[in-house]
């Protein structure tokens, strides 16, 4: 966290920054010499070496308020010893991110040098501000690789979350994967298993094969049985935000609906022209049907909950199941030690649809070089598979890998089961089903995201309240997409 | 201060007590929850109904301290930002009020006017151009720029309280100085500015509120080197949950300052921030 | 005694003024530049002429329009409800004879205190799983959450700045009461005016321009901040509170539409410098309780 001395750092850094590029010449002479014979020679020189090139320089992370950033901001030791570098985390609500990061690109300087690019939010509207990391990637003796290379990445997050229209430029490393799944309360479900089946007609177990239907019976069968148990079967993050866009999607794409009409291109690379918005479809007015009936259902306080909001509730014991990121899962377990269960969401008439929110962390194009290399140091470092089996393991919440080579580990493996020394891998297997093509959820990354986000949060909001029929909110979101399209 | 004489209607007198005492809970209540909070531990905090009884903690104070999190860094920023702010306003602002209040001119309407349309002027409105032009002349993410920021607002202000305590200064003291040999500058300045040592104090405390406690010019000017205390609030939003311990201290940190100086010129208050329209205590 | 100009007067202002003007006028015209632009920022500020382009969309949009009513709705009853309790309060306050000053402090804290902690108290005091207020309304029966319902929600807002800013109008109208000159209400009391009468026909009239002036100063700032909405609904429900600050701010900073944002800019610029007029006119150019 920043702030420290203010007036007098600025100039203080720009002077070190002067005499710095001056002091340093005579040594890149050498270093480029002395890695040259380094490589003829025994390579144990040249690691360290490419590491601490930027010592004494300081950078600015802004991050969304996410664990991995939390485990990262209270471990930085490891690479301030490592680099010399110093590093200050700013973390904030995702919205206000998106402004700040907003702001700081127009600003015309580098306020912030490493940035959390979300892939709808910053990445496809602010594309040109992050610098292409090709570059890092080729200057192979200046600046260290990645450790194992780009292939240790799951490749559909690596295009989801570090790509934008151009496959050969990325503009971001993957950094961490939540997606919405099925929270529930094992231990009600367990306690009550038999009169739910008694009483449903089906298996209660949350499970990908339930319907979403199946879903609202349940939730329903909690208010009428377990009050005293458990205020609310379901609750939801349904506040005029993002969160609702995201809850809503799920649905949506369960019912067969979409926003537009291309294939999965649209979620992984993104596309300039997205053509006319299919909101107002039929599977989609049905999807907004059901998901206005289920909101009626739901605990009250939905309309004002984003995901933290929904998940202190669920953590607080206030609703018996929610869907919800992945990634909360290791406060579920602080809260609700061995309580919760993790399945993925349940299907529509279409398909299950899980949302992925997994996000890359950039750098700022208005950095100048020397920050952007040392930018390029932190990335690689909170990227590496040795950071991200520390951030899963973090007692701050952790977050989840997105390299085959920490899923690959037998500590990792071993976690799936309770005891869990790494509880956000409890969700694991339903992540991993969340994952599967015919499964996973990406919404469109187009530049203009940021309006149609709105739109459809706000005429969605406006459906919950009870001011427009779920046809008119389809049907008016299409249009306003369109014309911010100008289609 | 008047005071009502004893009458003979005892039943209203206890009736307004009653009523008073209504008036403090619901004035007073939250703000005393939000202190009380800030020192219960975070179970005690967590719960559907609330604690009354706990064990108090400081927890939270010292978190807020503590490494990775230390506001003081923003309390560093505020208190320069509003201190600087508030140090040109009401400099400026003593200049241009006396100079305002004995200006006798037909466009001091207009002039008057357009000094209290700066000071009304929008926030959001404001805050587009400035931040144009802040970007133009790398003002963005520096205490300067926030400084110039609140003194949009601070400097019409000051202009326009001050002008008005100059008012209320009899003109034969000056003329007395006057005669007494000195020029109009050391008239002023060691005369007339003197009396009006409660107005420079008003003003400063106002102005030094007013900054304080701004949001929304910080959320948009401030960089990484500049954040203020409202901003911190924003960080203590956490995916783990919101921390409500650290918030209710942080809020207390914010607003406690402001109170006892807002208290301590409540003599010249409604002067203060009536601009001078209505003078009472 | 006229001087020639600049005289000391002038010269004494013209610092001030200088400041004032750079911060004031330059942004004023740049607001206007920006509204007949599109405005990029990306590598460089670039405005590139869109004549009437953005003015044109503002008529068509009803988005702002709707944020238009729900602002002038939102700032006649926070206004109207502030200057009714405010009245009430002050009253109450002015009767009290024992410890009036101890009171009177106490009940001016929360107009010290930052709109954004007022907020985030209100979101704390109003949270459906631990809020104060939340569990009070239970044990009356109220079920839903505040902030959820669109109605609900304006009026919480609402009432969060009602919270704030009534010790202000409190504050003012006390110490008008305090100059109503005690022998006209003591004539009445003679008279065995009751004390409503009293109220009704001596005490209003005498401070019937102090009123006035609370209500100028409160509708000033009641325009100008939005921190309250910004930190609890954000606009929401359903654009309930999204009144005409926060859709600027978020057409400006996330839409990234600055000349949009512009226009409505100046329209709010023309809405506070009507605000003002009318404040001068009220007022002259000096004190009135005096």
């Amino acid at each position: 966290m920043d702030g420290s001395n203010p007036v007098s750092r600025r100039s203080l850094l720009h002077g070190m920054g002067a005499f710095g590029a001056l002091a340093y010449l005579p040594f890149l002479q050498a270093c480029k010499g002395g890695s040259k014979e380094g490589a003829a020679g025994a390579a144990a020189e040249p690691v360290a070496d490419v590491w601490a090139r930027y010592k004494g320089t300081t950078i600015n992370f802004i991050s969304e308020n996410t664990p991995p950033s939390a485990a990262i901001a209270a471990n930085l030791k490891p690479f301030e010893d490592l680099t010399g570098i110093k590093v200050n985390i700013s973390q904030m609500e995702l919205t206000k991110l998106v402004e700040k990061v907003s702001l700081d690109f127009s600003s015309g300087q580098a306020g912030f040098h490493v940035i959390y690019a979300d892939p709808y939010q910053v990445l496809a509207p602010f594309s040109e501000g992050l610098v292409d990391l090709s570059k890092f990637l080729d200057k192979k003796d200046s600046v260290p690789a990645l450790e194992n290379g780009l292939s240790d990445f799951i490749s559909t997050q690596l295009d989801a979350g570090g790509r934008f229209l151009d496959r050969q430029k990325l503009y971001a490393l993957p950094y961490d994967t939540p997606t919405m799944i099925w929270h529930y309360r094992a231990d009600l479900f367990e306690k009550h298993k038999d009169k739910m089946a008694h009483d449903l007609g089906f298996d209660a177990t949350p499970s990908i094969q339930l319907t979403w239907e199946q879903y609202y019976a349940i939730a329903r069968w909690f208010d009428k049985n377990a009050k005293s148990e458990i205020p609310y079967g379901t609750g939801h993050q349904a506040k005029q935000h993002d969160a609702l866009m995201c809850d809503f999607s799920n649905v949506l794409w369960a019912y067969g609906g979409d926003y537009f009409q291309a294939g999965p291109e649209l979620g992984l690379t993104g596309t300039k022209k997205p053509g006319k918005s299919t909101l107002s479809s039929n599977e989609a007015i049905a999807a907004a049907e059901y998901y206005n009936k289920l909101l009626k259902l739901a605990h009250p306080g939905s309309r004002t909950w984003d995901w933290d909001g929904v998940a202190s509730a669920f953590q607080a014991g206030q609703i018996a199941m929610c869907p919800n990121w992945h990634e909360f899962a290791a406060s579920n377990e602080k809260a609700l030690p061995g309580k919760v269960g993790y399945a993925p969401l349940p299907k529509g008439p279409k398909r299950s649809a899980n949302m992925w929110g997994g996000t890359g962390v950039g750098i700022n194009a208005n950095a100048s070089d020397k920050e952007q290399a040392a930018a390029w140091l932190f990335i690689n470092w909170a990227t590496s598979p040795a950071t991200q089996f520390m951030t899963l393991a973090s007692e701050k919440g952790g977050g989840t890998p997105t390299r085959h080579s920490v899923y690959a580990r037998p500590e990792v493996e071993a976690a799936k089961k309770r005891p869990s020394q790494l509880p956000n891998i409890l969700a694991a297997e339903a992540v991993s089903e969340a994952w599967k093509p015919e499964n996973i959820g990406l919404r469109p990354k187009v530049a203009t995201w940021n309006q149609l986000d709105t739109i459809l949060f706000t005429q969605v909001s406006r459906m919950l309240a009870g001011e427009l029929k779920p046809d008119e909110a389809m049907r008016s979101s299409a249009e306003k997409f369109d014309v911010v399209n100008k289609v | 201060m008047r005071r009502d004489r004893p009458t003979s209607r005892s039943a209203p007198i206890t009736v307004a007590g009653v009523l008073a005492l209504f008036v403090l809970v619901w004035t007073l209540a939250p703000v005393v929850w939000m202190v009380v909070s800030s020192f219960k531990p975070t179970p005690a905090i967590k719960t559907a109904s609330p604690t009354w009884l706990f064990a108090p903690t400081l927890e939270h104070y010292r978190d807020l301290i503590g490494a990775g999190n230390d506001v003081r860094p923003f309390a560093q920023n505020s208190l320069l930002a509003a201190g600087l702010s508030t140090v040109l306003a009401v400099g400026l602002g003593a200049l241009g009020g006396y100079g305002l209040a004995h200006w006798h001119h037909k466009s001091k309407k207009h002039l008057a006017f357009w000094i209290i349309s700066t000071r009304m002027a929008p926030i959001a409105a404001v805050i587009l151009p400035l931040f144009i032009l802040f970007r133009q002349l790398g003002l963005i993410d520096s205490i300067a720029g926030l400084t110039l920021a609140y003194l949009s607002f601070n400097l019409p202000f000051a202009i326009w309280l001050m002008s008005a305590f100059f008012a209320d200064v009899p003109p034969s003291l000056e003329e007395a100085a006057r005669v007494d040999g000195c020029s109009r500058w050391q008239a002023f300045w060691y005369v007339v500015l003197p009396t009006t040592t409660p107005g420079l104090v008003t003003t400063g405390v106002l102005c030094l509120v007013f900054s304080w406690n701004d949001y929304a010019f910080a959320s948009s000017f401030s960089g990484p080197g500049s954040q203020t205390l409202p901003m911190a609030a924003g960080r203590l939003i956490t995916q783990g949950g919101v921390d409500w311990g650290q918030l209710t201290a942080l809020g207390t940190i914010i607003v406690l300052p402001m109170i006892f100086a807002g208290l301590a010129v409540r003599r010249w208050l409604v002067t203060g921030l009536t601009m001078g329209a209505v003078t009472g205590e | 005694m006229k001087r020639a100009i600049p005289s000391f007067e002038m010269r004494m202002m013209l610092p001030a003024l200088l400041v004032l003007a750079s911060l004031s006028l330059i942004p004023f015209v740049t607001l206007i530049v920006m509204s007949f632009s599109h405005v990029k920022l990306m590598g460089g500020i670039r405005f590139e002429n869109a004549g009437l382009e953005n003015w044109h969309r503002l008529l068509e949009d009803a988005d702002v329009r709707s944020s238009w009513v729900t602002s002038l709705v939102y700032f006649a009853l926070t206004l109207g409800i502030e200057m009714a309790l405010g009245i009430v309060f002050a009253l109450v306050l002015h009767r009290v004879v024992r410890g009036r000053n101890l009171l009177l402090a106490l009940a001016i804290v929360p107009m010290f205190m930052a709109p954004i902690v007022v907020g985030l108290l209100g979101r704390f005091l109003t949270d459906s799983t631990l809020g104060l207020y939340a569990w009070a309304l239970r044990i009356l029966g109220f079920e839903g959450d505040l902030l959820a319902g669109k109605t609900s929600a304006l009026f919480t807002v609402i009432g969060m700045d009602v919270w704030e800013w009534t010790p202000l109008v409190a504050l003012v109208t006390f110490a008008g009461l305090s100059a109503v000159p005690a022998p006209l209400v003591e004539a009445a009391a003679v008279d065995g005016a009751g004390y409503f009468q009293t109220l009704r026909y001596i005490v209003f009239p005498q401070i019937r321009q102090v009123l006035l002036v609370a209500l100028l100063v409160r509708a000033m700032d009641a325009i100008r901040f939005f921190d309250i909405i910004t930190i609890t609904t954000n606009g929401g429900p359903a654009d309930a509170t999204k009144i005409i600050p926060v859709r600027l701010y978020e057409t400006a900073f996330r839409f990234r539409e600055l000349g949009y944002a512009s226009v409505i800019g100046i329209l709010m610029l023309a809405f506070s410098i009507l605000m003002a007029n009318a404040f001068v006119r009220v007022l002259g150019e000096k004190g009135l309780t005096r």
